[in-house]
Formats: C-alpha cells, sequence, structure tokens
C-alpha cells in the first residue's frame, strides 16, 4: 500500500505568483524511510504540512491535484481525523510543546480523541518509552533538552498511533548526539513497528544509514529521487538541489576526474580509506609485475 | 529559571495534598470572612490562623519573604495613610498642621491594614501549595469551559519561554550597543522599541506553530473529550470543606443573624 500518494498537486500561497509546491507525481511506500532533501523555501514544510490536510484546510491557497494517505483522500477529512493517520512534528522544539508536563503533553492527542483513560495511560507509558524518556512523566517540558524535547514531540504524536510520522526539520536545533539519538528513534520505528517516517531536511550525511531513499527538492519541485548512497554519489545532482554534498563525496569526485580506472566509491572517512588502499595496493601489485 | 513567577514549591504537607477545588474555595471564603469582620482584634486572630497556615505550608523562606515583603509593605502603608484621609470622629490625636488625625480614623487604618493581610496572605498560601497544573485543572472542573482552560495552561506554560527570548534578544540588542539603562526615560521607552518587536515576532511565529501543533493533535476532534488526570475528593478534602465553610458560618451568623459586634 501507498502511505503517501501526491498526484498533480500544485500549491500557491496567496499573493504569490511562483508554485510553493509543483509535484507532478510522488508515491512513499508504507514502511518506508524517506529523507527529503533542499535548502530553505525549497517547498519541504509545504509538503509536509499537505500530508494531513493543514494545507490547503489551515493554511489557505490556491490548491489543485490530489492527496491520499493510506489511500484516503485527504481533503474528505478533518486534520483532527487524519492525526490518528499521521503524527507531525515541527521543527522548532520550544513552541509544539504546550502542557505542564511530559505525561500531559503526550496525553492531550488521545485526550481529544476521547480514549478511555486507562488506554491513554497505556499509550503515555508505550509512547515515552519508545521515545527514551521513560520515568519523564511530571517533568515540565522546559526543563527537557533539546533533544529530549523534539523526542517528547514524537512521543506527542505517537500516542495517537499514526501509521506515518512527518517530521520538518526535527534536527534543526539539536547537536550532532541529538540528532543521532532522534534519528536511530525514527528507524527502530520504522523497524520494530512498520513506521512509514518521512523527514524534511537540509543536511544530508546523518540519514544516509537510516534512509530507504531520500528525495532531492528545489523550489517546490521535485529534481530526483532513489537510494540515498547514489544519491549522494552524485555531488552535482545535490548542489543543483542546493544541498551541500558530503565532504567525502567531493573528494570522490574531484579523484574520479582524473582516473581512468573504475570509479572510486565513498562517502566516509573510513570508506575512503578503505577503497583508497586497495586500490593503492592493486596499484603497486601492477608495477611490481 | 521555571522558578521565576511560579510561587508553587512541590512539597508533601496536607495543603499540598488537598483537592485544588477545596483550597480555590477555601481561599474565596477567608477572603469573603475578612471582609465580614469589622473588629481589629478578630482580624488579628484570622491573621494568625492564616500565618500558621503559611507555617504549615513549609513554602521556602525565600518565597515566603519575597511574598510577605510585599503584603508587610502595603500595610504599613494603609495603616499610615488611611487617617490622613479619614477625618472624621473624636478624640483628635494630634494635628500636623491642617490634619487632623483622630483616634477611630488609626484603628481603621489598622484594621484595613489587617483585613488586606489576611486578604493577601491566604491568596499567596494558594499559589504555594498548587501547582499552576492542578490550579487550571480545578478551574475546568470547576466548570471553566476547556478551551479557557487551555489558553491559561499555555499562558502559564510559555511565561518562562518568553522570559529567556526577551533575556537573549535584549542581550543581542545590547551587543549591537543599544542602551537600555541611560538616557531620559522618553529615549529609553523608545530603546525598548527595537525589544519589543523582536519578542512581538517570535511571539507571533509561536503562536502559529502552537496553533498547527494543536490541530495535528486533534484539538477540538470531540467535544467529549476525556482526561488521564482526574482530580477526585477524598475523605479528609471534605473534612477540610466543611470546617472551612463553619469558619465561615459561624462568625457571619453570630454577625447577621444574632447581631454580634464582631
Amino acid at each position: 500500500m501507498q502511505a503517501l500518494t501526491l498526484k498533480d498537486v500544485r500549491f500557491r500561497y496567496p499573493g504569490m505568483s511562483e508554485w510553493a509546491l509543483d509535484i507532478p507525481s510522488l508515491e512513499i511506500r508504507q514502511g518506508e524511510f524517506v529523507t527529503v532533501l533542499g535548502p530553505n523555501g525549497a517547498g519541504k514544510t509545504t509538503l509536509s504540512l499537505l500530508a494531513n490536510g493543514l494545507v490547503p484546510k489551515s493554511i489557505k491557497g490556491e490548491f489543485e491535484g490530489s492527496v491520499e494517505v493510506f489511500e484516503h483522500p485527504v481533503p474528505k477529512y478533518t486534520v483532527s481525523q487524519l492525526s490518528t493517520l499521521v503524527g507531525m512534528v515541527f521543527q522548532e522544539p520550544e513552541s509544539q510543546l504546550f502542557c505542564m508536563s511530559a505525561e500531559e503533553e503526550v496525553a492531550f492527542g488521545p485526550e481529544n480523541l476521547a480514549v478511555p483513560r486507562d488506554e491513554i495511560s497505556r499509550r503515555v507509558e508505550w509512547a515515552l518509552d519508545l521515545v527514551g524518556l521513560k520515568g519523564l512523566n511530571d517533568r515540565s517540558p522546559f526543563t527537557l533538552s533539546g533533544g529530549q524535547k523534539q523526542r517528547l514531540a514524537i512521543a506527542a504524536a505517537l500516542s495517537m498511533k499514526p501509521s506515518m510520522l512527518v517530521l520538518d526539520e526535527p534536527a534543526y536545533a539539536l547537536d550532532p548526539m541529538g540528532r543521532i539519538e532522534l534519528y536511530s528513534i525514527l528507524s527502530d520505528l520504522k523497524a520494530k513497528h512498520g513506521m512509514t517516517v518521512i523527514v524534511m531536511e537540509r543536511d544530508a550525511e546523518d540519514l544516509v544509514e537510516y534512509s530507504d531513499r531520500f528525495v532531492l527538492m528545489a523550489n517546490g519541485r521535485v529534481t530526483a529521487s532513489g537510494p540515498p548512497r547514489e544519491m549522494l554519489m552524485d555531488p552535482g545532482a545535490l548542489r543543483t538541489a542546493g544541498v551541500s554534498p558530503p565532504q567525502m563525496a567531493e573528494v570522490a569526485s574531484l579523484i574520479n576526474l582524473r582516473r581512468k580506472a573504475p570509479p572510486l566509491r565513498f562517502l566516509t572517512v573510513d570508506e575512503a580509506f578503505a577503497e583508497i588502499t586497495i586500490n593503492t595496493h592493486h596499484h603497486s601489485k601492477g608495477e611490481s609485475h | 529559571m521555571t522558578g521565576f513567577l511560579d510561587l508553587y514549591s512541590e512539597k508533601d504537607t496536607f495543603l499540598h495534598r488537598l483537592d485544588p477545588r477545596v483550597k480555590l474555595l477555601a481561599v474565596a471564603l477567608i477572603s469573603v470572612l475578612a471582609f465580614i469582620l469589622a473588629e481589629l482584634l478578630y482580624l488579628v486572630v484570622l491573621l494568625c490562623f492564616i500565618l500558621l497556615l503559611l507555617v504549615l505550608a513549609r513554602s521556602s523562606y525565600g518565597k515566603a519573604f519575597f511574598a510577605l515583603k510585599f503584603v508587610i509593605r502595603f500595610m504599613i502603608l494603609i495603616t499610615l495613610l488611611w487617617p490622613l484621609f479619614d477625618r472624621s470622629g473624636t478624640p483628635i490625636l494630634f494635628s500636623i498642621g491642617p490634619l487632623d488625625i483622630t483616634e477611630p480614623a488609626v484603628w481603621r487604618g489598622a484594621t484595613s491594614a489587617v483585613r488586606v493581610g489576611c486578604f493577601a496572605t491566604v491568596w499567596y498560601i494558594l499559589m504555594f501549595t498548587t501547582s499552576q497544573r492542578d490550579l487550571v485543572r480545578a478551574l475546568v472542573k470547576l466548570g471553566l469551559r476547556f478551551d479557557y482552560g487551555l489558553a491559561l495552561a499555555i499562558s502559564f506554560r510559555f511565561i518562562p519561554t518568553f522570559g529567556l527570548t526577551i533575556e537573549s534578544i535584549k542581550d543581542a540588542q545590547r551587543a549591537r550597543a543599544l542602551e537600555l539603562d541611560r538616557g531620559s526615560i522618553l529615549r529609553r521607552s523608545r530603546n525598548y522599541v527595537s525589544i519589543l518587536v523582536p519578542t512581538i515576532v517570535y511571539a507571533l511565529r509561536t503562536a502559529d506553530t502552537l496553533a498547527l501543533t494543536l490541530q495535528s493533535r486533534a484539538y477540538g476532534a470531540f467535544s467529549n473529550r476525556t482526561y488521564l488526570r482526574e482530580i477526585r475528593m477524598r475523605a479528609s478534602d471534605y473534612v477540610a470543606l466543611t470546617v472551612v465553610v463553619l469558619i465561615l458560618l459561624l462568625p457571619a451568623m453570630a454577625k447577621y443573624i444574632c447581631g454580634v459586634r464582631i
């Protein structure tokens, strides 16, 4: 089943001449971990808000095309109804936590959905445990670290039992450790719970090992899509989309420009070391004969 | 940093454990009582009772001192100023130029001061022993619409956030040579515009995300929303409620039915 299907989607903010989003076709499978890459203004946020109908229901504008979430046409449902299918996490940790304790934050969604009390209680424990915040029920969200805040926002979405999580630059305000923690939780959710995960990001490097697919966006359009490693090995395509390629990929492509032998392919320092030693080893062997 | 503007401190006393609705009602009734009592002696007794409660609330000395500092200053001010404006009655104690200070006015001033002291301190006790969370829950339970309760809770929650934001905006603007502490009042208030504008922009942006978040979390989906935590009255709450009602009722009956001067 497709988790998200976009067909001939176009969206324009009021008073703008350019389309903020212009996507003839985009499909994301159930259980897929997709990273959407693009610079500021590429349309990542608009795309994420499309998934639960906030665009165009709350954020008005000129909209055409069709959006389906798990085969449900988005325009037919309210944002509240879609909340049980799509969990949203926004960029700013501070402004999406509004309760006075972590527990209330996670309980807020199910409470609104009139879930019975003991079921809410179970979901709160379950969700806090999943994001590694077990036992922090009574903590004020204000006192949590940036990483903890973002994980709490994820727990607050999870407690509504969605099948898909959409995160708009969730690692924006996090340090490298917090970022890795966040992504590995998302990857666990995919692996253990079959969650479909869509992450909007500007920086690709950390997400290579977690993502099934990279989608590149620029100026509201999808410019390329494919397996993360292949996408990163092509610094040219990344740069066209306004995303800075990993340094090691740039080194590889510069070496490959001058090499007649099969191209080198590496993304990390370790890979580069392995690749280069093997190749120079072959080379020196060839010379000695 | 959460501490500023939040007087509550977590302790395990009977005042903390009391149902917040009972506490709200008790505070309201004691406030009414402070206005019913007219004799200084009885008001002093009430104030002593309230101070006893303050001790039982075991709030930190820092917070209690912070709170009482204002109350005491205010009480002194009332005691001193009252006779200057209320010059009725005899005998005249002494005169300051054309001003006659009369004995009844001095008593009335002291009475009003103690009354205000009772009134203020008892509300402080409520804030010392009840978390903002429980206060909002109690208000919703007492019939406040959930929307208003949520708005109240959100404003409590964002006070420290905005406090920190304003501080960092101030620092940022000072780093660009903005003077906030020097110059005439007019100039200073004009300089504060450069603090105000970014703060408002930040507030609007936060409100935007907040609105999207609330919708994404199914806010307002059902009118019969459930609650994870419900406050429930226990036996001790009923006892406390009865005691408080009696504390109000007995003097009120004595005054209005039996005609006793209290």
